[in-house]
């Protein structure tokens, strides 16, 4: 019977392949296809039309051919370049911040194992469920003049008129806000990393004599580089991009429409009229992303290959 | 059809997406219609572009418990609205303010100046006119610095949370704001019903009543519009007719005042109304509507302007502008460097038609 069948198949291999692979194909693009449809939709042909449009001139409804005027005029534009000072700022002190909070976080996740570590990271990640929209409201509320829960504490304190949602205080107050969202996530994601760590390393270190918190930095995130680069890349991203919540604190303290460079390409093209030069400015700060990206992801693998890993603080 | 606020309405009209209308409605019944005022809201050049529906005039919204409490009696004038607040801040506990201005809402400021019969910026045969430096704007801004300075009124900002708790728990005595927020402050403050009343803005010169406008809305017949005389005598009836301003009033909760023919229907649309107190508000805020009688054209570039004041002002609080009035200067420079920025060539400065 094998031999029959043997046979029969190695006749019929090479047309099978053949067809097999097609069909496989078919099927493949089938199942991609809800993704491929609102991939090329909703991705692709917005940044399709963005590039078009950010070649053309407008006023109005009338758009003319400019070539690339409106990236001449970004260059020349100091609001543009001045709204990278919020994400300058959370880059370099949010980011790294909540990196090292939520990789000590991750630690004790993986120490508390047995006593509630679960409940602990359920609590942590909730904030990450929750939009940013509405999480900017509700902030909105905690930060504002007459409902603060901080209110009465203040009066306590001799600032009974002070306010706490000033302009000068936005960029701590954002800071708090990132944190607070994104820290526990960022903690489940390093923990995952974490545990996938062969527990013989710790264990050596431990009869070697190494404390929790040698074991923990000397030991454990050298492994997790890998992780953090990817992490840091990603709020790298967000940073850059941020929007949600000082748009939402817009509602309490007057913050100039370049605010951030998000919120300077919305209020360009919905609160001044101009599409195709927002259009522009958009291009712009994906490239600008790409490249701070690309630059981190660069330096970072080399890094691991040259195995420039043990000074780390 | 497009439903534009009044301010940004000349932003279409000047870019290209309303086409005139005159053709089937002239500029005589227009004017007929709406009243000479409306024509700064709907027209550029005598180019009629639609119909005006909701007032925009300030009113005078007051807390009756608050005003009853510490003996204030309701102003009829600037000065008697100054000495009212002096003597609620001399009485009233620290939490409880007696009026805050927004920090931002050019609308509201330029409003201010229109109530006391000026106004900074304006369009005619073909040019833009911007001169907020004028003797009127000059004196409004003056006057409202030294009552910051004296600390009788407050800045802060508006439509927030915040705003609107002040109103509900009834923390902010006087509020003074487009007619149509009764309408706002029935549905964001309802703990506070029966509590509020309505009056005429105190004015700046008694012996010459007059009022500013806050907002409103027009309905605009569009360029794409593929049926122009349809829409054009559906915008008119819509706005004027007394069926359809009998039914926008039952069933919009917007002032539709702006047509002389609201006096048609008045006394059946208004009456008693028990979140005032059955106070008749209707009457009040048509009283306010008719002192709005001098008009001028919106600048094209009404967010930009918005923009400028809204952080100025905010110099202002935080002490990085030491005189109120010298907003005003900057304030100019800011607009006329975005209608630069903009392209408008057209532009007159410090001179108003």
């Amino acid at each position: 019977m094998d031999e029959i069948t043997n046979e029969m198949t190695d006749k019929m291999r090479p047309k099978k392949k053949m067809n097999k692979k097609t069909v496989a194909s078919i099927k493949a693009y089938l199942f991609l296809a809800p993704f491929l449809l609102v991939f090329i939709t909703m991705v692709i042909y917005p940044i399709a039309l963005g590039v078009k449009l950010s070649l053309y001139g407008q006023r109005g409804a009338r758009m003319w051919y400019i070539g690339f005027q409106n990236f001449a005029t970004i260059f020349q534009d100091p609001r543009f370049w001045e709204s990278f000072r919020i994400p300058l700022f959370l880059l370099t002190v949010q980011v790294p911040l909540m990196l090292f909070f939520a990789l000590i976080i991750a630690f004790f996740y993986e120490k508390m194992e047995k006593h509630g570590g679960k409940l602990y990271r359920f609590i942590y990640y909730l904030p990450h469920t929750i939009p940013a929209i509405v999480t900017g409201i509700v902030w909105s509320y905690i930060f504002s003049d007459s409902m603060s829960p901080f209110r009465p504490v203040l009066d306590i304190l001799g600032f009974s008129g002070a306010k706490i949602l000033a302009r000068s205080n936005l960029p701590l107050i954002l800071l708090v806000i990132i944190l607070w969202a994104f820290t526990g996530y960022t903690a489940f994601i390093i923990y995952s990393s974490l545990i996938a760590i062969p527990k013989a390393f710790s264990e050596q270190a431990q009869l070697d004599g190494a404390t929790f918190w040698q074991i923990a930095f000397k030991i454990k995130m050298p492994l997790l580089k890998g992780v953090l680069i990817t992490l840091f890349i990603f709020n790298a991203i967000g940073a850059i991009q941020v929007f949600n919540e000082p748009w939402m604190l817009e509602q309490l303290v007057i913050l100039p429409s370049n605010y951030t460079p998000a919120m300077y390409i919305y209020n360009s093209a919905f609160a001044q009229g101009r599409f195709t030069y927002a259009a522009a400015m958009g291009l712009i700060l994906a490239l600008i992303t790409f490249l701070i990206s690309l630059y981190v992801l660069r330096n970072a693998t080399k890094q691991i290959l040259t195995g420039e890993t043990q000074e780390l603080p | 059809m497009l439903m534009v606020e009044y301010s940004y309405g000349p932003q279409f009209m000047d870019l290209g997406a309303f086409q005139p209308i005159n053709r089937w409605l002239s500029e005589k019944n227009f004017r007929k219609l709406y009243g000479e005022a409306a024509m700064g809201w709907c027209a550029m050049d005598g180019e009629i572009y639609g119909t005006p529906q909701d007032s925009g005039a300030m009113a005078m919204f007051y807390r009756k418990d608050l005003f009853d409490q510490y003996g204030l009696t309701v102003p009829k004038t600037r000065k008697d609205f100054i000495e009212q607040g002096r003597k609620f801040k001399k009485a009233a506990p620290p939490n409880l303010k007696y009026f805050a201005a927004p920090i931002g809402n050019a609308m509201w400021w330029i409003g201010q100046v229109w109530e006391a019969g000026g106004k900074v910026c304006d369009y005619s045969d073909g040019n833009w006119y911007i001169d907020f430096t004028n003797p009127v704007a000059v004196e409004v801004f003056e006057t409202w610095g030294k009552w910051f300075d004296e600390g009788t009124l407050d800045l802060e900002m508006w439509w927030n949370a915040d705003w609107y708790n002040s109103l509900n728990e009834g923390t902010t005595a006087v509020l003074e704001i487009g007619c149509w927020f009764a309408e706002w402050l029935r549905y964001n403050a309802p703990d506070s019903e029966g509590k509020w009343r309505v009056a005429i803005p105190p004015q700046w010169n008694p012996a010459k009543p007059h009022n500013g406008m806050i907002g409103g809305s027009g309905f605009y017949v569009t360029s794409h519009s593929k049926n122009p005389e349809a829409a054009a005598i559906f915008a008119n009836w819509l706005n004027s007719h007394p069926t359809s301003l009998k039914c926008l009033h039952n069933y919009s909760n917007l002032p539709i005042m702006v047509s002389t023919r609201y006096e048609e229907v008045i006394d059946e649309v208004t009456g008693p109304d028990a979140f005032f107190g059955g106070q008749n508000i209707g009457e009040t805020l048509w009283d306010a509507h008719q002192l709005v009688n001098t008009t001028f054209v919106a600048l094209p570039i009404m967010s930009n302007v918005d923009e400028s004041i809204g952080l100025l002002i905010q110099d202002y609080v935080d002490g990085k502008i030491k005189r109120f009035a010298d907003i005003l200067p900057r304030w100019e420079r800011e607009v006329i460097n975005t209608m630069k920025e903009f392209g408008y060539s057209n532009v007159v400065i410090d001179k108003l038609p």
